[in-house]
């Protein structure tokens, strides 16, 4: 079952790869406001869109 | 110091929307079509291309990689932009990332309806279009992560992290399962053997299901659920934990896709734990979405949109529940090999991954062309039909599975199995119609959506590039002076993070497959040799003409299958198999030990019209291998990869090789022709022919040592 | 949900109700030139957004700011103190910001790009109530950018805390790591254990077999050297003051646990018990961190600097106004006091008329009078004109602020090790025994059985479910509590609550409603023409008595008053329509009346005949009574009021023991001492500064405060004026969490005895050890947050409100 060998390493890589994401994301206070960022997001792009752009589909 | 003024791209955006909706459409056709050949078999049309060993691969591809995957890249390419208040890194590399991905698309509907198949479910693409599937992938990400770090926002939106997640682990899966030997441009044998691929096969397929099916829908569902909404989601923290604890293990599921088989127990139940460990993050996911329209109920009768999502988020529920159920060990002893498998992955596609996709095309075509709906009714109207239609699909799938399962397994008095094969196919029929119904108004009401949508397009004026600013990064940043991780990270090039990755991977993996598969490719079982050059065409037919969709090559150590098909399969049977053929579903009867059960001229007139050997049987007839030529000029070169493989044909044999070849031909069309049947020696159907009398038979006279699992 | 409904027009920035429709834009109506001027702000940038996400998403603009309120911002020391980073062109500021309700705000604070372009970037963390800004300080400065806050309706709070360079208070990080790493560690580990365990130990492919056992120890070293330091650490600390706290065994069986398994793999005898390991390390850290889940939102430990301004105008000899921060106040300066601003420091009036209302201070319902040459102490409200006051002595001196030098703040207040940790003590040495008992039987009979018997017990009896019980529960009721407008401090402080027999109160603002006095009047029935005399009268009168009772009276025309006059500290008089009239103390209309509370009572004698008298009374919370009546069978009750003993009366009804009046902050203090001298556990229910003393000796303090953003002192325990009357259900509440702890011990000592019961027998194997783990754990866990959350249905049934503080869930913004 030596196949073993390849997706467990594969898939431990992986996995570390993450845990160090997680780290950053920590290290950079991703995680320091856990709210706000949810509504932020509902928040619409209000910004005027200038007639010439428009291209009739 | 100013607002950064910049513009989103939604031309990107559109262009994957427009692709969805037509590759949508093309992929449930597909499967309209090969759910119809199941009750009608003369809608095969006697064509190679059209058979439903091929237009199955073709439907399944079409509806994951065409129709889902166009779905996944709107999305990303919507949100990801809005997420991150900046424009997608490269317009250039969008462009290389929609059209690549649309001729990859085009590449393989063709190449599969030629019957270029590596004959791995999921992964069947041929090994060119393998590489350019991990071009165009690396593409993407190197887009992605430059939009990331070209950033104007500083916190990552979690629906972010699952589509880091879905790129990163996406290109190790493919890159480790897609590792094969070329033999020509359009001909490659899977690097690994027998139990070895189907762990390798299965690993993926179901981290495919992991990675592509759910991670980016879930990502999705965060942005646009909450849009849609408009409500923040229900708790932001919990969707935080549910990621990163839901990335922490994912990775480790698949082996639960091949209980009973010849895989080692530990394994089997590695899987199965695993499985059931899964519910719980994928049921946070769940709740977290259905909470969020706490106290908007009203809100979800008036929305279509909203309503689209509610029951994708549902059938998302329900599908993650059944799935571990599923893995049980004396579940799947009944589900296995049965509709019920398809009624469940369809309950996933259809409910959560389709209407997802719907919901947020409604959602979103109205914005990018800045006009109302062309007309909720008729959205509305698709809900209901498209909701009918999965009833429809799912209710008779699951029925018809579990009658079929016990019908199987149901013995007389005295002791003697009580039906025939043949009698659960045809009991099947009725419950194929309905199916097909059931998948036909899923279809109309998705055709009802482009008309909807086309006519919105029509009406409404597009925005290209539409005008946004933000305040840019700062660059140093206050929080606590613990920057330098950041910073490095920013100062990199984003290719060095990717290509590094790719690099990585593939190293890893050369490094490890020579040694390990090689020398364990070794028969363990004395009486087992390698197949004979006649064999190996024959083989490669087999596959080209996709038989393992309906046929399995593995009996499990159960009483009624051991007496239906003979000895139960073991590990050591299939150590020259690359790839595997054990197959996932029974619409025929299992293969593995047919070799030797009927004479030549049986097999003869079965593929030339099955039911004139089997009466009531669905399955289509294959004329032109009767015509067609066995593809001498590639034998040498397979022999090659296989002894490259480590299969242990003497040496030089490749050039004694089609001698043998001949010979073996000549036997076969001797005893047909003792049966009356005249017929070149020459022809592919002899050499299918040899490769199904070899089946199983190596250890049909060997006394049963202890030669499980090894 | 726009009210058109309603008849009444309402404010399109804040939605309160318009008197007059005279203050519009279009349709738009105002309450006050104050929200039209936001509107307008708002309109000229096209920041109109805001009025759309929610409706009337504005606070009330009618109290306005004076233009240069924010002068002393432009003070380097102050900025040095307030910016927290800075470069050529970049000032970084946080500002709290307490009008932050709703998603509006959120909105409209992080588009201020749009109101100053030199604003390079605003940030909001709505729970925090904060907004970091980052500024160009070339074209822009702190001043400018706080005044346009305020002019947007959102004044930043500064107070002299501000300046205290304390660290910021910030997430713990370290722990979120830990939980990560382990968390990664376990979840791996458990599932390459797995094969060991299907095989029951007996796997064909050795090679596997080994790489597993070794990838299982790589991924173990983090849990064990980073993980699980915290636990040795305790551990040590506990020996080396001679105690052993709950983490001395538990670091034991860690250490024992990773031991063991080291030598079981390297000398490949068995599989380890590693991944039982990081188990029990990543429930227990999840335990702690829940438990100690503090709120961001709230401050337990201000003191007077968080209540006292940041800038005051200092008055130079040539009488030039200049602001400056309150910090470099020093006494014989001159300074000037405007309207409804706190007094920095003990002054002497110099000019003007002293309105000081002292009702958080020293919880006097009623405004006091002060006339020139008298000291004014710090910490009163005034609320009279502007006042010129001579400062004598130094804001941290004054007669308030030296409470801070008492003992009691400087030493910290010892938090209660959690009994969980007397409990172990025992627990370890009957640990220790078994494994000897076990150690001498082997001896005896098996000798080579020893080490692994002994290994074994230490390993399975590690205590770990105990803690889990004390953290799961504890978190868990916090949790539940806070919900309920219950703020506790920390986990401690419940167990705390529920050994206390003692309940001290303090009056106003406490058991009162802040500033709500009823006047009634007792006396013969007036009639309209009386009553017009009457307000004719108190209408000539500034004396906050006359104010009061003047915006009593029914609206009339008043009447002109021939010779009036007003008598210090004793009343007023004058002719009105040839009506001699008097009103003031008993003393001052020289009528002997024994008058059953003295005080606040304003006599009214209309030519010579008495009517009857004014009495100013402070209002009650709702269901106090009730509440204390409750409370009287199982504490002794006591109230403290700084006021005078005007209520006594009253309040003898419901307190039957200690009932003192004017007591000073010190006093408060002192009499809590003298209870506990008495070994008395004592719960302090305060609100004012002068409680701040009180509360901070007490076993545990709380502080009612009706908007928990509002300033209240240091204490235990912020609690909602709102739930005030459901005190009772609550302290019982807390109450159980004791019961649910001892009853989960029973539980996870059931889990030891099965684990033991293997173990003494040598042969525990790992597959055992690794069921009981998660089997033990995660029962507590849900036991434990399963019972204290059933507990909590009483709470509901009690008619308990869950107080929300999600935006989208406000349904008034015009609140708070």
């Amino acid at each position: 079952m030596s196949v073993i060998f390849i997706l467990i390493l594969a898939s431990l890589m992986i996995a570390i790869g993450f845990l160090i994401a997680f780290i950053w994301s920590v290290k950079t206070n991703q995680y320091e406001d856990d709210y706000t960022p949810s509504v932020r997001i509902l928040f619409e792009n209000d910004v005027k869109q200038d007639k010439d752009d428009k291209t009739k589909q | 110091m100013e607002l950064q003024k910049f513009q989103y791209d939604n031309k990107t955006v559109k262009w994957f929307a427009y692709a969805t909706m037509f590759w949508g459409i093309v992929g449930m056709l597909a499967g309209l079509l090969a759910a119809l050949q199941l009750c009608i078999p003369a809608l095969n049309m006697d064509l190679p291309y059209t058979t439903f060993g091929r237009v199955r691969p073709i439907h399944t591809n079409a509806v994951i990689f065409a129709f889902v995957g166009n779905g996944i890249f709107m999305g990303v390419y919507y949100s990801l932009q809005r997420l991150l208040k900046a424009r997608m890194f490269s317009d250039f590399l969008s462009k290389v990332h929609f059209f690549g991905w649309q001729f990859i698309i085009v590449l393989a509907a063709i190449s599969l309806a030629l019957g270029k198949t590596t004959g791995k479910e999921y992964a069947e693409l041929e090994w060119p279009i393998d590489i350019l599937i991990t071009i165009v992938w690396v593409v993407f990400g190197w887009n992605m992560f430059g939009t990331i770090i070209r950033r104007r926002e500083r916190h990552l939106y979690v629906a972010i992290w699952f589509y880091i997640a879905t790129f990163v682990t996406i290109a190790m899966l493919h890159i480790v399962n897609s590792i094969e030997i070329p033999v020509s441009f359009w001909k490659s044998y899977s690097w690994y053997a027998g139990v070895q691929d189907a762990l390798v096969q299965w690993w993926y397929g179901h981290n495919a299901v992991a990675f592509f099916l759910t991670t980016p829908y879930l990502g999705l569902m965060y942005y646009f659920l909450p849009k849609a909404a408009n409500r923040p989601v229900y708790s932001y923290r919990l969707s935080i934990i549910h990621f990163w604890s839901l990335i922490f293990i994912y990775i480790w599921a698949g082996p639960h896709h091949l209980l009973y088989t010849s895989v080692p127990d530990w394994a089997q139940s590695l899987g199965v734990v695993f499985s059931i460990m899964l519910i719980a993050p994928s049921w946070g996911g769940m709740i977290n979405g259905l909470l969020t329209l706490r106290g908007a109920w009203d809100k979800v009768r008036e929305d279509v949109v909203l309503k689209f999502l509610v029951v994708a988020v549902t059938a998302y529920g329900m599908a993650t529940f059944e799935g571990p159920m599923l893995s049980l060990k004396n579940v799947s002893a009944i589900a296995h090999y049965t509709d019920w498998i398809v009624a469940h992955v369809h309950v996933g596609a259809l409910g959560w991954n389709g209407f997802m996709t719907f919901g947020i095309l409604y959602w979103l075509i109205p914005r990018l062309f800045r006009v109302e709906l062309f007309s909720k009714k008729l959205a509305n109207m698709h809900f209901w039909i498209g909701t009918l239609g999965i009833v429809l699909y799912a209710v008779p799938m699951y029925w018809s599975g579990i009658m079929q399962s016990l019908m199987w397994k149901e013995f007389t008095p005295e002791g003697q199995l009580k039906w025939q094969f043949m009698d659960t196919v045809t009991k099947m029929i009725p419950f194929y119609a309905t199916r097909a119904i059931g998948g036909s108004l899923y279809l109309i009401g998705a055709v009802m959506m482009v008309y909807n949508l086309i006519k919105t397009i029509k009406k409404g004026s597009f925005l290209a590039n539409e005008n946004a600013e933000a305040p840019a990064l700062e660059n140093t940043v206050i929080s606590h002076g613990k920057e330098h991780w950041h910073r490095w990270i920013e100062r990199k090039p984003v290719q060095m993070m990717i290509v590094s990755l790719v690099v990585v991977a593939i190293g890893g993996i050369i490094e490890f497959v020579p040694t390990f598969l090689v020398k364990s490719n070794i028969p363990t079982i004395a009486s087992v040799k390698p197949y004979t050059p006649l064999e190996l065409h024959g083989r490669d037919i087999y596959v080209r003409e996709g038989c393992y969709t309906c046929h399995s090559q593995m009996i499990r150590p159960f009483r009624s299958e051991t007496a239906r098909y003979g000895e139960y399969s073991k590990a050591g049977e299939f150590v020259y198999d690359h790839p595997f053929q054990w197959g996932s579903k029974r619409t025929g009867p299992d293969l593995a030990r047919v070799g030797g059960k009927y004479p030549d001229s049986w097999h003869y007139n079965h593929m030339l019209d099955p039911t004139s050997m089997s009466p009531g049987s669905i399955m289509p007839p294959y004329p032109w291998l009767f015509d067609d030529q066995i593809d001498v000029s590639l034998t040498v070169a397979k022999i090659r990869a296989m002894k490259r493989l480590g299969v242990p044909y003497p040496d030089g044999y490749e050039n004694k090789a089609a001698k043998d070849m001949e010979q073996q031909a000549k036997i076969i069309a001797g005893n047909l022709e003792k049966d009356g049947i005249r017929i070149l020696a020459d022809r592919e159907v002899i050499a299918l022919i040899g490769y199904l009398q070899r089946m199983g038979t190596d250890i049909k006279n060997e006394s049963k040592r202890d030669t499980l699992n090894k | 949900m726009i009210k058109e409904t309603q008849r009444i027009m309402l404010c399109y920035h804040c939605g309160e109700n318009c008197e007059n429709e005279t203050i519009h834009i279009a349709e738009k109506h105002f309450c006050c030139q104050g929200c039209k001027t936001v509107y307008e702000i708002l309109n000229k940038v096209e920041l109109c957004d805001y009025y759309m996400m929610e409706s009337q998403p504005g606070l009330s603009q009618k109290t306005q700011v004076r233009p240069d309120k924010f002068v002393f911002l432009d003070d380097d020391t102050l900025q040095l103190k307030l910016i927290h980073y800075k470069d050529k062109v970049q000032s970084h500021v946080s500002f709290y910001l307490p009008q932050m309700h709703c998603s509006s705000c959120i909105w409209l604070l992080e588009h201020l790009g749009k109101l100053d372009k030199h604003i390079i970037r605003s940030q909001v963390n709505f729970l925090k109530k904060e907004v970091s800004i980052v500024f160009n300080h070339q074209y822009t400065s702190l001043r400018k950018v706080t005044e346009l806050l305020t002019a947007i309706g959102y004044e930043p709070h500064f107070s002299l805390n501000n300046l205290a360079d304390k660290p910021k208070k910030n997430y713990d990080k370290t722990r979120i790591y830990k939980i990560g790493v382990t968390g990664f560690c376990f979840g791996n580990i458990m599932l390459l254990s797995f094969p060991e365990y299907f095989s029951l130990g007996n796997m064909e492919e050795k090679d596997l077999q080994q790489l597993f056992s070794y990838l299982i120890l790589f991924l173990s070293l983090p849990v064990f050297f980073y993980s699980a330091s915290e636990f040795f650490v305790s551990a040590w600390k506990s020996i080396k003051q001679k105690i052993l706290n709950i983490d001395a065994p538990i670091a034991i069986a860690i250490l024992i646990t990773f031991g063991r398994s080291l030598y079981e793999i390297l000398s490949q005898t068995g599989a380890g018990y590693l991944d039982s390991m990081s188990g029990i390390v990543f429930f227990m850290l999840i335990g702690r961190f829940f438990q100690n889940k503090t709120y961001n939102t709230m401050a337990f430990d201000r003191d007077y600097t968080s209540y006292f301004p940041l800038g005051v105008t200092l008055l130079s000899e040539n009488g030039m106004e200049e602001q400056i921060p309150v910090s470099n106040l020093k006494t014989g300066q001159r300074i000037k006091v405007h309207s409804s601003e706190i007094i920095p420091a003990d002054c002497i009036l110099f000019l003007g008329k002293g309105m000081i209302d002292y009702s958080f201070v020293s919880g006097e319902a009623i405004p006091v009078e002060k006339h020139i040459g008298e000291i004014i102490y710090a910490g009163g409200k005034q609320t009279g004109g502007a006042l010129e006051l001579e400062v004598v002595k130094d804001v941290s001196q004054s007669y308030l602020t030296q409470l801070w030098n008492n003992d009691a703040f400087t030493k910290a207040k010892d938090t209660g090790k959690s009994y969980i940790h007397s409990i172990s003590k025992y627990f370890t040495l009957v640990l220790f025994s078994i494994a000897i008992a076990s150690a001498l039987y082997w001896y005896v009979h098996d000798a080579s059985r020893i080490w692994n018997s002994v290994t074994s017990v230490l390993i399975v009896a590690c205590p770990c479910a105990l803690l889990l019980s004390a953290t799961f529960t504890n978190g868990n009721m916090l949790r539940i509590l806070q919900k309920y407008g219950f703020y506790a401090r920390n986990a401690a402080v419940i167990e705390q609550i529920s050994e206390a027999d003692t309940i001290v109160f303090d009056k106003t603002g406490t058991i009162t409603q802040q500033e709500e006095s009823a006047i009634t009047f007792t006396g013969v029935q007036l009639h309209y023409e009386t009553i017009q005399l009457i307000r004719s009268l108190v209408g000539q009168s500034n004396h906050p008595l006359s104010k009061a009772i003047l915006q009593s009276l029914p609206f009339c025309k008043l009447i002109p008053v021939k010779n009036y006059e007003e008598l210090v500290g004793l009343g007023i008089r004058g002719r009105v329509l040839d009506h001699e009239i008097l009103m003031g103390s008993s003393d001052f209309i020289n009528e002997k009346i024994v008058s059953t509370d003295k005080g606040s009572n304003v006599y009214v004698k209309i030519d010579n005949k008495l009517l009857g008298y004014y009495s100013i009374q402070t209002t009650y919370r709702p269901g106090l009574s009730e509440l204390l009546k409750e409370l009287q069978e199982k504490y002794d009750i006591s109230l403290l009021s700084g006021d005078n003993n005007s209520e006594q009366l009253k309040l003898k009804k419901w307190f039957r023991s200690d009932l003192l009046f004017n007591q000073s902050p010190q006093d408060k203090l002192n009499y809590i001492k003298k209870l506990q001298a008495y070994g008395k556990k004592v719960i302090m229910m305060g609100d004012g500064l002068n409680d701040a003393g009180a509360l901070k000796q007490s076993d545990v303090g709380i502080a009612v405060t009706d908007n928990i953003n509002n300033f209240s002192p240091a204490c235990d325990v912020i609690m909602n004026g709102n739930s005030f009357s459901y005190f009772n259900p609550l302290l019982r509440y807390c109450k159980q969490n004791k019961l649910i702890i001892n009853m989960s011990f029973v539980i996870s000592i059931a889990y030891n005895l099965i684990g033991l019961y293997f173990a003494v027998q040598g042969q525990l194997k790992p597959v055992i050890a690794a069921i009981l783990m998660p089997v033990s754990s995660i029962s507590i866990v849900l036991f434990t947050t399963g019972m204290s959350s059933l507990c909590s249905l009483s709470l509901k049934k009690a008619g308990l409100k869950v107080i929300n503080k999600h935006p989208k869930d406000d349904t008034n913004h015009t609140a708070n």
